[in-house]
């Protein structure tokens, strides 16, 4: 156990080496430089430009700059070019602002999955089952801007109420007003965000359970003359359930990433629209730093589910 | 567990729903009498840093201009008006060096004295020949001379080895006569040299004045001569007057040393201020007193005044001491801390009418009304600049209540504007769009292809289709809205038959396939454009298809910014392309079409050149007068649209749509308000009267309305 987890270590820090040099590298290879003024605009002389190359040390060969970058990321000094507040501080800020779509979308999406898929299996073939296949099948291919969009427009027409934000504007509301008025502004969102991931989880229970429910087991299980509640939920969804153990450690790096779309279509301060923001503006350090991050979370995200497997399934030894 | 697994899910959604219930609506809000005294405001982006001295968005400096405020700014007329200054003067000190060799008409050779009686009797003397150079006369108000001095300068420079010496250049200036003008006057030298002989001034030889140490290095002496003993020199002056007991939001006086601390703020190569060309021509800042700057130029710059429109600084809140403390204070090292990267910048201090409270990136800035403002508190409390990114979201915002003011997009003007719980208010963009053509290349070298194209495009159509109507031509690089545009320039008419009449002219005839030739070529180039602006895209094919049709292989590319600029725009890699100017009120066009500018990395890539156009475009940098500007602009308006460097196009119209119950609120003598609905002013500005905004409960009904 401790050598696998020593091995693991070592291993994940070489990959994170390799990422970090990859990832620099495909930051730089995109045209365009960062830039805090506009090259367009006629008051900005040669002479500027000049200089703000030079205070990025965008001046230098392109492996001092990767020492430069990473000196500065992994002692916390890192500066967003954009506004000269330190990267991480902004990372942070942002990340709690997504934490909460995100807790709030696995929920939703953990939750619901499950009756949904279950269900589905034990009637196969019957109309529930095919009407949530061609749900899933259109939540999955409607674009989730289109949807976001349509269910704006509705609510907002309907209702007269605000959506965008993470809160009401212009109100100052208090205590349970103003915890009930963020939960409304998290719905929209965190249901959107947890749309394509009920239908894409939900086929994937169902799949699971079809194949547990095929078991002797299972059948044995009938065969007894068990409750069918009691065959369906206690043997064969027990043993459905394990492969979506080690998909929680997997869900980890969704925390960085966000939703761009979703976070950008309702005016969400999160991280993915900071990530985007910031590439767009070629703002190095903060691409960098959430790239880094993100790398960082993939490869813890695999060392839990690695750890997981081995405690729910003792028939494997690493 | 049947059971949970049904139950965790809905008692989850019907909690999320019921939140519902707890949001306040659009009439709530408006019930809200808090809600009322605030104003929001819809942005796409976040503002980046806010201090004027180093912002360079537009998102910082509207922010900017609430909280700060400038010596000057445009009235109503877009003519300057006094704000932090309450008025100011313009003169001039002009200097010459005393030519001992220059042979004086009717005098002979003059000393330093004998120059002066001369044009003191020059002065004198009524009988004037020439009525403009009695007229430079008129406006000299004193005149003496300075004694000869000597001084030493040290330069750089590259020795043989290609090594950094250092040399000295000691100088020893002959006399020199200064001269204090009325008014700022740019053909002073050219007059005076009527008087004193045409080569007084041009024959001065400043090399024989220096002597450069060590020897070796006298190479560059005429070059230095010419540098450190200007023949002629103008330096305008500016004296700022500035207000009384105007205080900065934290209770500080406001005064001249706040002025010259923010011009040092910008000069500070450290600070990086993206400003620093705009004030490059000022040679000091100097302090009268508390209440009085004087501001000298090392040469004629007309659109110098227009630059203090710059919110200016506290210097008690960022002087050298303040950032050496905050700097200690956050533990980073103080020495290579700058104004840059002072918490200043996340929380301003100004002077003007609001005042900042609460920053929160990407979500919102708020600011609070200023009761010290000099000119009276406004009406609002509060100004909220709120980040929506996505323009669908904005207009769904506006409906719910939470946005009372944004930018609207032509398609969805045309639903807003008839609305009646809105009212519209729309005006001209400082900006056009335009074909640019490479004037390097062939076939843009000939003037008749470079009109011929244009004329085979329908602009017309253009903005119905493209721009919903959103949109006028323009025929010159001058905003529309100011007297500088010459609106006497017909526009190009669309006539493809006409174009290909000119066409034939310049030698381009239909070939064998209908493609238009000379000489065998084709007439074949690529038309360009950037990623991400519909508008630009549209166009492309727009022209594309125009000038197919009328035989001319036109290929297009369209490019991603930063590749578009870099690649082609500043390596002048390009046959055709569509493009944007932004423009501000001055009318000094040096950079964009000085025939100097025409390298890579500068802005008249386009290598427009134009003897009379360059001659138009010193002068009228130069020239202070507004009138006189006016006409060299128009002139240099139709140069421009004769030569057709670009086919102009059309400049945008903004359109804004706010709630009908935002209305104007002023209180007469007797303190009784008086409310009138929002006009725009001349040139189209609405927000002018910002201040005297207020939200009422309810839609007014004024009685012009009937």
């Amino acid at each position: 156990m401790l050598a696998f987890i020593g091995r693991s270590a070592i291993q994940k820090i070489v990959t994170l080496f390799f990422v970090s040099i990859i990832s620099f590298l495909i930051v730089h290879l995109a045209p365009g430089e960062p830039s805090q003024i506009d090259p367009l605009n006629p008051k900005f002389t040669q002479e500027v430009l000049e200089r703000f190359r030079k205070e990025f040390h965008l001046d230098k060969p392109l492996h001092i700059q990767y020492l430069y970058y990473y000196r500065d990321l992994l002692t916390g000094k890192s500066v967003s070019w954009k506004d000269n507040r330190p990267v991480l501080k902004k990372i942070y800020e942002r990340f709690k602002n997504s934490l909460w779509l995100f807790i709030l979308g696995t929920l939703i999406t953990w939750t619901l999955s499950f009756p949904v898929g279950i269900h589905a299996a034990i009637r196969r073939g019957g109309l529930y089952d095919r009407s949530t296949t061609f749900l899933a099948y259109l939540l999955i291919s409607i674009p989730g801007f289109f949807f976001a969009y349509m269910l704006i427009i509705f609510v907002v027409t309907h209702f007269h109420v605000p959506v965008i934000g993470m809160e009401t504007f212009g109100i100052s509301s208090t205590g349970w007003y103003w915890f009930m008025d963020r939960m409304w502004h998290l719905l929209l969102p965190s249901i959107l965000g947890a749309a394509g991931g009920i239908a894409v989880l939900s086929r994937y229970v169902r799949n699971q359970m079809l194949e547990v429910e095929s078991q002797d087991y299972v059948r044995t299980a009938k065969a007894k003359g068990l409750s069918p509640d009691k065959v369906h939920y206690k043997h064969a969804l027990r043993n459905a359930l394990l492969p979506f153990v080690t998909m929680f450690g997997l869900i980890l790096p969704g925390l960085i990433g966000g939703s761009v779309i979703i976070e950008s279509i309702f005016s969400w301060p999160g991280m993915g629209r900071m990530a985007y923001e910031a590439i767009l503006a070629r703002n190095y350090p903060v691409i960098l730093a959430v790239n880094f991050i993100s790398a960082i979370l993939v490869l813890v995200g695999t060392f839990i589910s690695d750890l997981l497997y081995m405690v729910v399934d003792p028939r494997i030894r690493l | 567990m049947r059971w949970t697994l049904i139950a965790v899910p809905t008692l989850l959604i019907v909690f999320l729903l019921q939140s519902y219930l707890w949001v306040p609506s659009y009439e709530e809000q408006g019930e809200n009498p808090e809600r009322l005294n605030e104003f929001i405001e819809g942005s796409i982006g976040d503002a980046q840093i806010l201090n004027p001295v180093l912002s360079a968005d537009s998102a910082s400096s509207g922010i900017e201009s609430k909280v700060f405020e400038g010596l000057i700014d445009r009235d109503e007329d877009l003519r300057f008006r006094g704000r932090l200054a309450t008025h100011w003067e313009i003169f001039e000190e002009a200097y010459f060096y005393v030519n001992n060799d220059a042979w004086i008409p009717t005098l002979g050779r003059g000393d330093a004295e004998g120059v002066i009686r001369f044009l003191r009797k020059a002065m004198e003397t009524r009988k004037r020949r020439d009525d403009r150079v009695s007229r430079s006369l008129a406006n000299i108000e004193k005149i003496e001379a300075l004694p000869g001095r000597t001084f030493e300068v040290s330069k750089q420079e590259k020795g043989a080895g290609g090594e950094s010496v250092a040399i000295t250049i000691r100088v020893s200036a002959p006399p020199r006569i200064r001269m204090v003008l009325k008014e700022v006057d740019q053909e002073l030298f050219d007059h005076l040299s009527e008087l004193l002989g045409r080569d007084y001034f041009s024959s001065f030889d400043g090399a024989r004045f220096i002597e450069v140490h060590p020897k070796g290095f006298s190479s560059n002496r005429e070059a230095y001569g010419k540098e450190l003993l200007p023949a002629t020199a103008h330096n305008p002056v500016i004296v700022f007057h500035l207000r009384p007991n105007v205080k900065f939001h934290d209770g500080h006086i406001f005064d001249a040393y706040d002025v010259k601390f923010t011009y040092e703020a910008i000069m500070n190569r450290r600070n990086l201020s993206p400003r620093i060309a705009d004030y490059e021509p000022v040679k000091a800042v100097e302090v009268l007193d508390p209440l009085t700057v004087r501001v000298v130029y090392k040469r004629l710059y007309s659109p110098a005044l227009g630059t203090w429109g710059m919110g200016i600084l506290p210097v008690h809140l960022l002087n050298s001491k303040a950032l050496r403390q905050e700097a200690m204070h956050r533990g980073l090292d103080p020495d290579k801390f700058t104004l840059r990267q002072s918490q200043f910048n996340r929380r301003p201090l100004g002077c003007g009418p609001f005042r900042f409270r609460e920053w929160k990136s990407d979500q919102y800035i708020v600011l609070d009304r200023f009761d010290d403002y000099w000119e009276g508190p406004p009406n609002y409390k509060r100004y909220t600049f709120r980040i929506v990114p996505d323009l669908l979201t904005q207009e769904m915002e506006f409906y719910a209540g939470t946005v009372d003011g944004y930018g609207v997009q032509p398609h969805q003007v045309e639903r807003l504007s008839k609305d009646p719980a809105y009212q519209s208010f729309s005006g001209l963009s400082f900006g056009y769009t335009y074909i640019g053509y490479n004037m390097r290349r062939e076939p843009f070298k000939d003037r008749r292809v470079r009109k011929a194209l244009g004329m085979a495009i329908d602009v017309d159509k253009i903005i119905t289709y493209v721009l919903y109507g959103q949109g006028e031509k323009i025929t010159g690089p001058f905003l529309k809205q100011t007297d500088f545009y010459n609106h006497a320039i017909a526009p190009l008419p669309y006539d493809p038959e006409g174009a290909l009449r000119l066409l034939a002219i310049a030698g381009w005839k239909k070939g064998p396939k209908g493609w238009l030739q000379k000489n065998g070529k084709r007439l074949q180039f690529t038309l360009i454009t950037n990623q991400g602006n519909n508008l630009r895209k549209a166009i492309l094919s727009i022209a594309q298809d125009s000038w197919r049709k009328i035989g001319i292989d036109v290929r297009t590319d369209v490019l991603e910014w930063a590749v578009f600029i870099q690649e082609r725009v500043n390596k002048l890699d390009f046959d055709a392309l569509i493009l944007g100017w932004s423009m501000g009120i001055d009318p000094d066009l040096y950079q964009i079409w000085h025939s100097s500018q025409i390298h890579p990395n500068q802005l008249n890539f386009v290598a427009f050149r134009n003897e009379e156009a360059d001659d138009l475009i010193i002068k009228i940098r130069q020239e202070y007068d507004h009138e006189r500007q006016v006409q060299y602009c128009r002139r240099l308006h139709e140069i421009i649209a004769q030569e057709q460097p670009y086919t102009f196009l059309y400049v945008g119209k903004w359109t804004a749509i706010l709630d009908k119950r935002i209305v104007i609120k002023e209180v007469d003598p007797e303190g009784k308000p008086r409310y009138s609905r929002i006009q725009p002013t001349k040139t189209g500005n609405y927000t002018f009267y910002f201040n005297k905004w207020i939200k009422l409960p309810e839609v007014p009904r004024f009685e012009m309305e009937g």
